[in-house]
C-alpha cells in the first residue's frame, strides 16, 4: 500500500451539455491491491466518473489517469489497462456464455485462452457447467453479472472498474462476489467500485468515499470506519450535516 | 481485432431468429422468382411456336404469294427477360407485316392476360427491389443503435477498440454474412433454370449474372444505408422509422415524382395531336386539289376526248403523288420531333429518378435483361428490317409490293396448267437477336455507377457518424 495510485482522478469536473454539473473537482486515487468504494445517492456522479475513466465521455476539466495515462488523451492505451463491469451487464444474446467470453477475450487481445480456461473462469464466478453452452439471452440478471465479471477477470488488466456490480445478485452470489474481489485484490489489482451496498462496502473496501451532488464529501480508510455506524454517517452526509471532505479526525 | 469483430458480426447475424425467419422468406421468394420466370418462359415459348406455325399454315393451299393476307412476325420469348420482366409484358409481341406502311406491334402479354397486370409478376427485379431492400433494412436498422440500447456497445468500448475498426467490422461483417447467404438461393435458382431445361446461352448467363450482381449491389447499398442511419440515431425505433421513410421515398415517391416532373418540364405532343395535325394538312391538300381541278383546263382542246382524259388522269396522279409526299414529309417531321422530345423527357425522368437507389437498380437490371424501355424500339427496328426483306421477297415473287388495305385482284392468266402451291419455307424468317452484352452493359453503367456512389457515400457517412457517436 505504499506505491502510487494506479487509478487517479485529478480535479475531475463534468458539466453535461444541458448544464448539469455532474462532477465538481473530484480527486482521488486507487493504489494497486486496493479496493476503493464510492457511495452516493442516485445521480451523485458515480457512473459519470466511471464513464470518464472509460473515455465514454470527456471530462470538462481535470483528468482521469489509468497507470499514469490520461484517459481522454490516449483512450485506447488507457482502456487496455482497465477492465469494467457495468451495473447491468449486457452481452450478446445470440451467443452462448462461452462465445461471449471468447469474443471479449479476443477484443482484449487475449488469444491464448483455451476452452478449458473459459470453463474454469465461468466456474470461478459461480456459473455451473450446464449453462456454459446456453445462449445468454435466457440468463437472469445475476447470471449475466457473473459473466460480466468473468469477462473482466479474463482481461487480466491491472485495474478494474465496477459500477454497482452486486446489484441484482442474490445474497450467496453477493458473498461469492466479495470473495472474488478479495482474491483480485490479492493479485494486486486496483479496484474502483461504485455501490449502494453500505455493508458490503464496509466489509471489503480498503477506502470508502461518499459522493454527493458531484462532489466527494467523505473519504476514509475502511479500517477507521469499522467501529462507526457507516449507515448513520452516510445519512448525515446526505442530509448535509457534514461539510465537504472533513479534516481527518 | 477487425477479424474478431467481423466474425462476431457474422455469427451474431446467423444466430438471430430475425435473420432466420426473414432470410427464409426471401430465399423462398428468390426461388419462386426463378421458378415462375422459367414457367412463364416455357408457356411463352409454346405460345410463340404455335403462333409461328399458325402463320405458316396460312400458306397452305396458296398458289400465289399475293394471296397471303396476314404475314405476322412474333417477338420470341427470352429466358433472361422472363426473370427480369421489365416492360416485356407490356409491349406488343406481334407485328403484322405488309410490304409497306407503318408497322405496329400488338398483343402484349398483359393485353392477353390482364389479370397479371394488376399485381404484375414476381420477378427478380421485384424480389430484389422491394423484398430484399426490406430485408436489408430489417437486418441493418439496429446495427449500432440497437447495440447501444441493449448495452453491449458500452462493454465493447470498455476494451481498447478503435471506433474506426468497430464500424468497419460492423459494415464488413454484415455484408460478409448476408451477401454470401443470398448467393445460395440465387445459385439454386440458376440450377432450377438448368434443370427445367431453359435454354440460356452464354450471353444470357452473363447478363443474368450481371443483373444479379447489380441486385446484390443494391442490397448492399440498402444495408449500408441502414447501418449508416443506425449510426446516426440512438433509438432503434427512430432508426427504423427513418429507414422506412427512406425506403418509401426510394421505392415509391422519387421514381414517380421524377417521371411526373419530367412530364411537366418537357412537353411531348400526344399521338392525337399529331393525328389532328396530319388530318389538317390532309384536308388542306384535298381542298387545294379540288381547287386545282376546278381551275384545270385541258391544254389543247382538239376535241380529242381520249387525250383529254389522259391529261386529266396524269394531273390527278401527280396531285396524289404530291399529296403523299407532303403527308409523309409532315408525318416524318412530326414523328421525329415527338421521338426527340420523348427522348429528352426520358433522359430527364431517368436522371431524376436515379436519385432513388431502387430506380437506379431497376434501370440497370432491365437494361441488362434487355427489358428496358428500348425493348420496344429494338423490336420495331427488327420488324422494319424484316419488312424490307419481306418487300424484296414479294417483289421477286409477285412483281409488286403489297401494302396495307390494298386489295389485289388478279385474273386467271392462262387457262390450262394447274398453278403450283407456294412453298411456305421460302417466306423470309424473322430474325430476333437478343441484346448484345456490351450494349446492355453500356446502358446499365450510369445506374450501376450511381449505386456504387450511393454505397460508398453511405459507407463513409456511417464511418464519420460513428466516430462522433455517443457510446453511453
Ligand atoms: N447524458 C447526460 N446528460 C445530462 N445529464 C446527465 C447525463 N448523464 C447523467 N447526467 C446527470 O449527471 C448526474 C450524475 O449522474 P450519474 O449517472 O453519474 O449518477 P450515479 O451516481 O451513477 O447515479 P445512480 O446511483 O443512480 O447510478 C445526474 O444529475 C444526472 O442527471
Ligand atoms: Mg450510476
Amino acid at each position: 500500500m505504499t506505491d502510487s495510485p494506479y487509478l487517479e482522478a485529478v480535479a475531475l469536473s463534468k458539466r453535461y451539455e444541458d448544464g448539469v454539473l455532474a462532477l465538481d473537482r473530484v480527486s482521488f486515487g486507487v493504489r494497486p491491491g486496493q479496493i476503493y468504494a464510492m457511495l452516493g445517492a442516485n445521480g451523485a456522479g458515480k457512473t459519470t466518473t466511471i464513464n470518464i475513466f472509460l473515455n465514454l465521455i470527456d471530462p470538462s476539466e481535470g483528468e482521469a489517469r489509468i497507470g499514469g495515462i490520461v484517459t481522454h488523451r490516449e483512450p485506447l492505451e488507457a482502456k487496455a489497462h482497465v477492465a469494467y463491469v457495468s451495473e447491468n451487464v449486457m452481452l450478446y444474446g445470440n451467443f452462448t456464455a462461452m462465445q461471449n467470453l471468447e469474443f471479449f477475450a479476443r477484443l482484449s487481445g487475449k488469444h491464448h485462452y483455451s476452452r478449458d480456461d473459459y470453463h474454469d473462469i465461468l466456474r470461478r464466478v459461480g456459473l455451473s457447467d450446464d449453462v456454459h453452452y446456453k445462449k445468454v439471452r435466457g440468463f437472469s440478471k445475476g447470471m449475466r453479472q457473473k459473466c460480466g465479471i468473468a469477462i473482466a477477470i479474463l482481461k487480466d488488466a491491472p485495474a478494474i472498474l465496477l459500477d454497482e456490480p452486486t446489484s441484482g445478485l442474490d445474497p450467496k452470489a453477493g458473498w461469492e462476489f466479495c470473495r472474488l474481489l478479495e482474491s483480485l485484490r490479492q493479485e494486486g489489482k486496483a479496484i474502483l467500485m461504485s455501490t449502494h451496498d453500505i455493508f458490503r462496502a464496509k466489509e471489503i473496501a480498503d477506502t470508502i468515499a461518499i459522493m454527493k451532488e458531484g462532489r466527494l464529501v467523505m473519504e476514509q480508510p475502511a479500517g477507521e470506519l469499522a467501529h462507526l455506524d457507516l449507515e448513520k454517517l452516510y445519512m448525515e452526509y446526505m442530509a448535509g450535516h457534514n461539510g465537504p471532505m472533513p479534516a481527518e479526525a | 481485432m477487425l477479424g474478431t469483430l467481423i466474425l462476431k458480426e457474422v455469427r451474431d447475424i446467423f444466430g438471430s431468429t430475425k435473420f432466420v425467419i426473414s432470410f427464409s422468406v426471401c430465399a423462398v421468394l428468390i426461388l419462386l422468382a426463378f421458378f415462375t420466370g422459367a414457367q412463364n418462359y416455357q408457356a411463352a415459348r409454346r405460345q410463340y411456336e404455335a403462333a409461328k406455325a399458325e402463320n405458316l399454315r396460312q400458306c397452305d393451299g396458296l398458289t400465289d404469294w399475293l394471296m397471303l393476307r396476314q404475314n405476322r412476325i412474333f417477338l420470341p420469348p427470352e429466358p433472361v427477360a422472363a426473370i427480369v420482366t421489365g416492360v416485356s409484358n407490356d409491349i406488343g409481341r406481334t407485328v403484322e407485316v405488309t410490304g409497306r406502311g407503318e408497322l405496329s406491334a400488338e398483343d402484349s402479354r398483359f393485353e392477353g392476360e390482364p389479370l397479371f397486370a394488376v399485381f404484375r409478376f414476381l420477378d427478380l427485379e421485384f424480389v430484389f427491389g422491394v423484398v430484399l431492400s426490406l430485408l436489408a433494412i430489417l437486418l441493418g436498422y439496429d446495427a449500432i443503435c440497437g447495440e447501444k440500447e441493449r448495452g453491449t456497445l458500452r462493454l465493447v468500448f470498455s476494451h481498447a477498440v478503435p471506433r474506426a475498426t468497430y464500424i468497419c467490422g460492423k459494415l464488413i461483417g454484415s455484408l460478409a454474412a448476408l451477401v454470401p447467404a443470398l448467393i445460395v438461393p440465387i445459385l439454386i435458382g440458376c440450377l432450377v433454370l438448368v434443370l427445367m431445361g431453359i435454354p440460356v446461352d452464354v450471353n444470357g448467363w452473363f447478363r443474368l449474372a450481371l443483373a444479379i450482381g447489380t441486385g446484390l449491389l443494391y442490397f448492399m447499398v440498402m444495408l449500408v444505408l441502414s447501418i449508416m442511419v443506425s449510426a446516426m440515431t440512438h433509438r432503434s425505433s427512430s432508426a427504423f422509422l427513418a429507414m422506412l421513410v427512406v425506403w418509401v421515398m426510394s421505392v415509391f415517391v422519387v421514381p414517380r415524382a421524377a417521371v411526373l416532373l419530367a412530364g411537366r418540364a418537357v412537353v411531348v405532343p400526344s399521338v392525337d395531336e399529331l393525328s389532328s395535325k396530319k388530318a389538317a394538312l390532309n384536308s388542306q391538300l384535298w381542298t387545294q386539289g379540288r381547287q386545282a381541278i376546278s381551275r384545270w383546263t385541258p391544254e389543247k382542246t382538239g376535241g380529242d376526248m381520249e387525250g383529254m382524259m389522259k391529261q386529266f388522269q396524269d394531273m390527278m396522279e401527280k396531285q396524289a403523288d404530291e399529296r403523299d409526299r407532303k403527308m409523309q414529309e409532315l408525318a416524318g417531321q412530326l414523328n421525329e420531333d415527338r421521338a426527340n422530345r420523348q427522348r429528352v423527357q426520358q433522359r430527364w425522368a431517368f436522371a431524376a429518378a436515379r436519385l432513388s437507389p431502387l430506380a437506379s437498380f431497376s434501370l440497370a437490371v432491365t437494361s441488362l435483361a434487355g427489358t428496358d424501355l428500348n425493348m420496344n424500339d429494338r423490336f420495331a427496328a427488327e420488324a422494319a428490317q424484316y419488312q424490307g426483306d419481306y418487300a424484296k421477297f414479294m417483289k421477286a415473287k409477285t412483281g409488286m409490293v403489297p401494302g396495307r388495305g390494298m386489295i389485289i385482284m388478279k385474273g386467271d392468266a392462262g387457262g390450262g396448267a394447274k398453278p403450283k402451291p407456294v412453298d411456305p419455307k421460302e417466306l423470309p424468317e424473322f430474325q430476333h437477336r437478343p441484346i448484345a452484352l456490351a450494349g446492355a452493359v453500356e446502358t446499365a453503367i450510369p445506374s450501376i455507377g450511381l449505386l456504387i456512389v450511393w454505397g460508398l457515400g453511405a459507407f463513409i457517412t456511417a464511418f464519420w457518424s460513428f466516430l462522433r457517436y455517443d457510446l453511453r
